[in-house]
């Protein structure tokens, strides 16, 4: 279980901004086996569950009535196929608010493609986040292919963090948030 | 060529202050060193053994006079008065600080130049053909498309952390001269006739090979795609690498290269599975369009050609007096190329000069001076190939032994393109802290040994390529004869193979068996290559009568000397 105090939020032609963390990342690992869900403060948090673990739980009927309630959402870890398991993220749109995908260590690069396929390929509209090993200096390339929000690790200095997003004015290639930059628009 | 617009000098730019940024808060100790090492890689800084180590791009090996003269000042002001160009159209500095590294790109910026994604996990430096534009057998002129990728790949956010580097080469002519097939991805461009001459495809398309690579695992790349049309490169290559960066290994830093994916899946598994991704992103607005390949496309027409006649050899060799003839002759045969244009030739400067520097290094009178030959004699422009040395690309016929004369006294002048001494090399462990072995002294002694240019001359082409680790930076598994160093217990060896080719008939040579002591290669090379001279048929050059032959008799020759050792060694115990 793991969550920070705060996040940064930079929605698709908002924006940055520092908002509380309303959602705390379960790991799953306390007992892959029970599936029931651990118990978040209380209830005071809201819960990202391993999608392995949605994929394996989404049918417990205590599981479906939580996340009916919004408080769920998933985070993909970086060798979880979110093509191959297209049909339950089409299903969960209706449930979760937001989703996640993991970086076990800041040069693994997998989950700027998972959020790509969630942008491009998906149709998810909602809100991506960054979560684990997020660093200041990722921070562009994670907006820029599709996440909304980051969940940088402990010890990064978040004024610094803030002023990333906007260090270049033009761009060579299409992302998410903007197309290519063209002479005739300057 | 191509000339920054606004966008291109604005993105440099901004990268330059993040860049700074970055240094800053890694001397103010805010960024870790491991943190920060991924990010000055991406911005081509090493840590080497003495100092970081710089490598800035020149996409696709062409750059301007004015370009070379900022290589030859910041050489002179940062470095140590010198700069070693490498096997895939960079230079390096090797004597560089930290301190200093975002003033150098501030510099580089200012001629429009970058060291932008010339090292690290991502997509490099883009490299092709260094006759782009001026070679008689092309069919297609690379660089508007080597361009367009050299943009579209540049600060490209979902893949600035693949599983490994990623390499592309783009070759648009009958021979290949870019080691297409020994690519991440190579990328053949062709004029399809038979293709509706519709006004987005122009007619140009892409055959597409992935997972080739030298390294540890040496493989020549399997084609998966032929006749893309151009204009869909950005999603089919976003496919491609979208699979790649998913499915690479991660766990393993050397099974990471798409080579080993493509491996064990099968050519034709991967195939289908970028095939697969593509087909759902192959119609959106990543695309190139018409618009911007007329505006990249505009810088590649030709220069200011004048309507001169053909010469012929002997119209050319009648400038030289009767005493430099043979030199000159020579120097015709060996370092200048066909041109498409009547009375135009190609010349290639060696930055190969027997058993001084490394191969590859300039000094920065060198630069400046070659800076001004481009100036009087090729429209003011120059290439770098990937066997290390420059190419005045647009020179006139008749001003050959002009240059000739001028390109000596800069000690450029050598006639030893493609041949033996023309060594490949990377900088090997006088530099580089991944080498297991020294590159630079192994050819030192073999350009010693074979001094002489007559010998040379009647060898006739072979390729000699020496890497100091298996990273194989000096390409030696695409080398006639490899020089490859290993490390044995802390003691630095030398593995031969023999049998590599570059070029369309592309091959990866076979290890000839146990190693060999630094101080046994030049004798080693010695008798691979009498064994040539004593076997081969008329005309035959040495890689022919390798295939010819086989590797037997090669090997014989090259052990003899140990063999012989060990029998008196064996007479005496």
């Amino acid at each position: 279980m793991s969550s920070q105090q705060q996040i940064l939020h930079f929605p698709l032609g908002g924006k940055i901004s520092l908002v509380p963390n309303a959602w705390q990342v379960w790991s799953g690992q306390e007992d892959a086996t029970n599936s029931s869900l651990p118990d978040l403060d209380h209830g005071s948090h809201k819960v990202l569950v391993p999608f392995s673990w949605w994929i394996a739980n989404h049918q417990n009927p205590d599981v479906l009535a939580k996340a009916k309630t919004g408080q769920m959402g998933v985070w993909f870890a970086t060798d979880d196929d979110v093509l191959k398991h297209a049909d339950l993220i089409e299903e969960g749109k209706q449930y979760w608010p937001l989703v996640a995908a993991h970086f076990p260590i800041f040069r693994d690069g997998r989950s700027f493609s998972t959020a790509a396929i969630l942008r491009d390929r998906l149709g998810w509209k909602k809100e991506i986040r960054m979560i684990g090993d997020v660093l200041i200096d990722q921070l562009l390339q994670g907006a820029r292919v599709g996440f909304d929000s980051f969940e940088l690790r402990q010890d990064q200095d978040l004024a610094v963090a803030q002023k990333q997003f906007d260090l270049f004015s033009v761009t060579t290639q299409n992302s998410w948030r903007a197309k290519r930059t063209l002479m005739s628009e300057l | 060529m191509y000339k920054y617009d606004h966008i291109d000098q604005t993105l440099v730019d901004q990268r330059v202050a993040q860049f700074r940024d970055q240094v800053a808060r890694r001397l103010n100790g805010t960024l870790a060193e491991e943190e920060f090492r991924p990010l000055r890689l991406q911005n081509g800084l090493y840590h080497q053994r003495h100092a970081y180590m710089l490598r800035v791009a020149i996409p696709y090996g062409l750059f301007s006079s004015n370009q070379l003269r900022t290589l030859a000042n910041i050489s002179e002001k940062y470095d140590r008065g010198y700069g070693h160009f490498t096997t895939r159209q960079n230079i390096q500095f090797n004597w560089i600080t930290l301190e200093d590294t975002p003033n150098i790109l501030a510099d580089l910026a200012k001629v429009e130049m970058h060291a932008i994604q010339t090292s690290g996990n991502c997509i490099r430096n883009i490299t092709s053909d260094a006759f782009a534009g001026v070679a008689g057998d092309e069919y297609v002129d690379p660089r508007p498309i080597c361009e367009l990728l050299r943009q579209w790949s540049t600060l490209h956010p979902e893949f600035a952390h693949l599983p490994r580097k990623f390499k592309f080469a783009v070759n648009g002519a009958k021979e290949d001269r870019t080691v297409l097939l020994c690519h991440d991805v190579g990328i053949e461009l062709k004029k399809s006739i038979d293709l509706n001459n519709g006004e987005l495809t122009n007619g140009l398309t892409a055959d597409i090979y992935a997972g080739g690579g030298m390294g540890r695992t040496p493989i020549l790349g399997s084609l998966i795609k032929q006749g893309l049309p151009w204009q869909l490169l950005p999603s089919y290559l976003t496919a491609l690498l979208r699979v790649y960066n998913r499915f690479g290994r991660r766990d393993n830093i050397y099974k990471a290269r798409i080579k080993i994916l493509v491996k064990a899946l099968g050519p034709e598994e991967f195939a289908r599975q970028v095939e697969g991704e593509w087909l759902h992103i192959q119609n959106g607005d990543d695309n190139f369009t018409k618009a911007e390949w007329d505006r990249v496309a505009k810088h590649f027409t030709k220069p200011a050609y004048q309507t001169l006649p053909t010469l012929t050899n002997a119209q050319v060799l009648a400038s030289a007096t009767a005493t430099e003839k043979i030199a000159f002759a020579r120097w015709i045969e060996r370092n200048v190329k066909p041109h498409q244009v009547p009375g135009y030739a190609s010349v290639i400067l060696s930055l190969k000069p027997h058993g001084t520097v490394a191969p590859g290094d300039a000094t920065t009178a060198q630069m400046n001076a070659i800076a001004n030959l481009a100036d009087q004699y090729s429209f003011g422009e120059l290439r770098v190939t990937h066997e290390q040395n420059l190419v005045l690309a647009d020179v006139e016929q008749a001003k050959l032994f002009e240059l000739w004369q001028a390109a000596k006294q800069q000690h450029v002048a050598l006639p030893n393109v493609g041949l033996l001494t023309d060594i490949i090399a990377c900088p090997g462990g006088d530099f580089c802290s991944l080498a297991n072995a020294k590159s630079l002294p192994i050819a030192k002694a073999i350009q010693e040994r074979f001094d002489d240019l007559d010998y040379l001359f009647d060898l006739g082409d072979v390729s000699l390529n020496i890497s100091g680790c298996i990273n194989s930076c000096g390409h030696h598994h695409v080398g006639n004869i490899g020089v490859l160093g290993v490390d044995k217990d802390g003691e630095e060896w030398y593995q031969i193979t023999l049998g590599g080719e570059q070029g369309n008939d592309a091959s990866i040579g076979k290890v000839i068996g146990p190693s060999f002591y630094a101080d046994e290669i030049p004798d080693v090379i010695s008798n691979v290559i009498n064994t040539y001279v004593s076997h081969r048929s008329e005309d035959e050059s040495f890689i022919q009568a390798y295939r010819r032959l086989g590797v037997t008799p090669f090997k014989e020759a090259a052990y003899q000397n140990k063999n012989n050792a060990e029998k008196s060694l064996g007479a005496r115990t």
